[in-house]
């Protein structure tokens, strides 16, 4: 067995022994603050046990392990149903960039290992009204105010934000350059006076987003985390950071097994829908897709092994595997006619097809539409021109509305 | 087996690439397209000289001793500049049927020569719609074939065939020599497949497997071809895109390239991605071999890169607007090639049986 493997049997037989305690069939009727509470305790006993910070070096109470051993380990995880998914933002990308660009390392020290423990949560404040794709047309502000700065303006889908202790936040500081270059980046107290969250409902019913309102909000200088105007690079910095997530080719949605189970118990015309060619070119195709990107996952994974970089095919992932299940989502409610209807707005988006399809539009959105995601592959990986963009190199406060 | 090429393959993808690169173009191509029953000659004298006919074959039996995985890196080469000759493949199939299921005698009677390329197999399965037929048109008693095969790749060319025949009772895997039959060619839209209707009246043949081992083999045969033949797809795919691309970047219009309208570039983006996901299931496929999914892995290799292909030949043939349908730029080789390649080794309708058969469980 290799290193990874005996790592991988580890994780698994430990996910495994907290699976009753945490898992799937533990949360079932919890309330969101229970499940949240029930959350810090599982991350607390990912961190006791070794499993928190895997790739995060150790002097921060990381385990100095590779991309690797991280990717092993989420993908065990994903099968239990954990209620990780509150600090996912937050060990995801701003604390991990708290390590990388904060200043006082002993105040970084301390906020790692409580998000680490799952004390403390850390959102990411980037998109607002005025910009969401086009990251750079922000508009909330900071102005110098004494020693420190002053904040106003407002962010939205701000995911956890209601339980977030801190924040990354990109603000602009000249009107006067250019879009990108009047960015700074900062990190703030989400308890400071003069923040506001709001949640906002989405269409599956749940409130995991939030508009954050910044009314005259002080900080000081020592939050900045980027050079003034440099703001820009550190947020595609925080985007790329774990470029190698665990991916699920199953697009975070139900796997295909359970559609096969359906279409075998469910009769079509007298006959099992499994004899359907209509249903039967439905799996195969998305079976073919699928095993695609397992594939690709796969050999980035053991490119990664032997030192090599893996190639972009990667950015594949979220693209094809979130509409390969929002329509198969549809093709499940289809099957099920009549009784397609029932939906348990709790229920999970793995398991359930319903709350798959409800929730599968924003798996289209978060993190990249995609049509930001094929510019992306048609302008880094092929080559073929930017977008004709007007309001390159003008200041940004001459920019129309 | 691990998915990722080592210095040796990748050696072999470059060089197989160098190779026909050189030595096939559409010049040569096109004219075939207008006759009946010839293919490219110097593609063929390429694969034997440089050792391709006998790469996936056993060093006992005049072979390399290489596997699927490299003979799917020349077959992505043969794809991407067009293959001549339908050969790769077809003899492949049957020197494979031959190794696996053969006697000693026919072995050292068939793969020297198949495997230098020398002798020309074929593999007849399908009847019409049915790329392995529940009941086989042709029939075989008493080691003999009668009946017609129908629309066989390399037919007209082949010295002996695979045949999958209806025998008394059950199905029969038969090797025969087309010596003598009666061979008539198919008017095709892709005629250098060498597509052939072949005739057997008491043709005598020798039985490779009889029985559920009949369908089992044909379906084994059949999957190695696919693989094969998804690495081919995948190489059409892959070149159709970057011409797309490198066309995108160069035609203008409206005082830009036309690779600055999403509608474009996005329609590549998409390409990449049908691509990537062919290429990662042919290599997948690949690395199966001999393991118990390897049926399935080969299914999804030949759904993903039929797909590939097939669009981007529509869409790099739209991209280029007019110019796209001329006969002289030769996009329609690929479309042709495409298309040809789709039905070849069983259609995406047969594939999409055996693949869901398989994930249900109710695989034969
Ligand atoms: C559930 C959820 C959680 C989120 N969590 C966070 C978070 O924690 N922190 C955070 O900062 N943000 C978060 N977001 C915001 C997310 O990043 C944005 O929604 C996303 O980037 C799209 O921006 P937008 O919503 O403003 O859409 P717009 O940018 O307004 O896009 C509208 C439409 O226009 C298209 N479009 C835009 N630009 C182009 C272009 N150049 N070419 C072609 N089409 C284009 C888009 O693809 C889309 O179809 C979250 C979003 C969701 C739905």
């Amino acid at each position: 067995m290799s290193d990874l493997e005996s790592y991988r049997a580890k994780a698994a037989a430990w996910l495994q022994s907290m699976a009753p305690t945490f898992g799937r069939n533990a949360r079932k009727g919890l309330s969101e603050a229970d499940d949240l509470a029930l959350g810090r305790r599982y991350q607390k006993a990912k961190f006791d046990a070794g499993f928190a910070g895997i790739n995060w070096p150790t002097e921060y109470g990381g385990q100095g392990l590779s991309h690797l051993e991280k990717v092993t380990f989420d993908a065990e995880e994903m099968k239990h149903g954990f209620p990780s998914f509150y600090f996912g933002i937050s060990l995801g990308m701003p604390v991990p960039v708290l390590m990388q660009f904060g200043s006082d390392k002993d105040f970084v020290k301390e906020r790692v290992l409580k998000a680490l423990q799952g004390e403390e949560i850390w959102c990411q404040l980037f998109s607002e009204p005025s910009g969401g794709s086009d990251l750079a047309g922000l508009r909330t502000k900071a102005e110098p105010d004494g020693n420190g700065w002053k904040i106003n303006g407002q962010k939205v889908w701000t995911s956890w934000a209601h339980y977030s202790d801190y924040g990354v936040i990109v603000v602009r500081t000249d009107p006067n350059v250019p879009k990108h270059k009047g960015l700074t980046y900062f990190w703030v107290d989400m308890k400071a006076p003069g923040v506001t969250v709001r949640p906002i409902k989405l269409a599956g019913g749940e409130s995991h987003v939030n508009e954050v309102f910044f009314d005259d909000v002080k900080i000081s200088d020592d939050h900045r985390m980027s050079p003034v105007g440099g703001g820009f690079a550190v947020a595609i910095a925080t985007l790329m950071i774990e470029r190698y997530v665990a991916t699920d080719s199953a697009g975070f949605g139900p796997h295909l097994d359970l559609f096969v189970e359906l279409a075998k118990e469910i009769q079509l015309n007298g006959r099992p829908a499994i004899e359907d060619g209509r249903i039967r070119q439905q799996i195969a195709r998305n079976y073919a897709m699928r095993s695609g990107l397992d594939s690709i996952n796969v050999r980035a994974r053991l490119m990664m092994q032997t030192g090599m970089m893996p190639g972009a095919e990667g950015s594949l992932n979220k693209l094809v595997a979130v509409r390969s299940r929002q329509k198969l989502s549809e093709l499940a409610i289809d099957l099920q006619g009549s009784d397609g209807f029932l939906f348990d707005e709790h229920a999970s988006q793995k398991e359930d097809w319903a709350s798959s399809w409800i929730n599968a539009p924003t798996g289209r959105i978060a993190g990249g539409s995609d049509e930001t995601l094929l510019n992306t592959i048609a302008e880094k990986v092929l080559g073929l021109p930017q977008d004709h963009r007007p309001d390159k190199g003008i200041p940004f406060n001459q920019i129309p509305a | 087996m691990t998915i990722l090429y080592d210095e040796g393959q990748q050696a072999i993808a470059t060089e197989s690439r160098r190779v026909l690169e050189a030595r096939v173009d559409k010049d040569a191509l096109l004219p075939l397209l207008e006759r009946v029953g010839e293919y490219h000659r110097p593609f063929w004298d390429t694969a034997k000289e440089q050792g391709w006919t006998g790469l996936a074959l056993p060093e006992a039996n005049g072979g390399l001793g290489l596997g699927l995985a490299e003979l799917g890196l020349i077959a992505h080469q043969a794809g991407r500049s067009i293959s001549g000759a339908p050969f790769l493949t077809s003899s492949f199939g049957a020197a494979k049927a031959i190794e696996l299921f053969g006697s000693d005698a026919q072995k050292l009677r068939w793969l020297p020569g198949l495997a230098s390329g020398e002798i020309i197999g074929a593999v007849a399965f399908a009847a019409g719609p049915d790329a392995l037929p529940p009941c086989p048109d042709v029939t075989f008693t008493d080691d003999r074939l009668d009946g017609i095969a129908r629309g066989v790749s390399a037919g007209l060319a082949a010295n002996i065939a695979i045949v999958y025949a209806n025998g008394p009772g059950m199905r029969v895997l038969a090797l025969v020599e087309l010596a003598g039959t009666q061979r008539s060619a198919v008017p095709s839209f892709d005629n250098s497949r060498l597509i052939a209707d072949i005739g057997f009246s008491g043709a005598s043949a020798e039985t490779l497997a009889a029985g559920d081992a009949a369908r089992d083999a044909a379906l084994h045969i059949l999957a190695l071809q696919a693989v094969v033949t998804a690495h081919e797809q995948t190489g059409g795919a892959e070149v159709l895109m970057e011409i797309a691309r490198d066309y995108a970047l160069t035609r203008k219009a409206f005082g830009q390239p036309i690779g600055a309208f999403q509608s474009v570039k996005h329609r590549i983006a998409e390409l990449y991605g049908l691509v990537e996901l062919a290429r990662a299931n042919c290599i997948h496929a690949a690395a199966r071999e001999g393991a118990a999914d390897f049926v399935t892995a080969a299914a999804a290799a030949r759904l993903s890169a039929t797909e590939a292909y097939d669009t981007a030949a529509r869409d790099c043939i739209q991209i280029h607007g007019g110019i796209g349908v001329t006969w002289e730029i030769g996009l329609h080789l690929h479309m042709r090639r495409a298309r040809s390649l789709a039905i070849e080794q069983g259609s995406s309708l047969f594939w999409e049986d055996v693949l869901v058969d398989q994930l249900a469980g109710e695989a034969a």
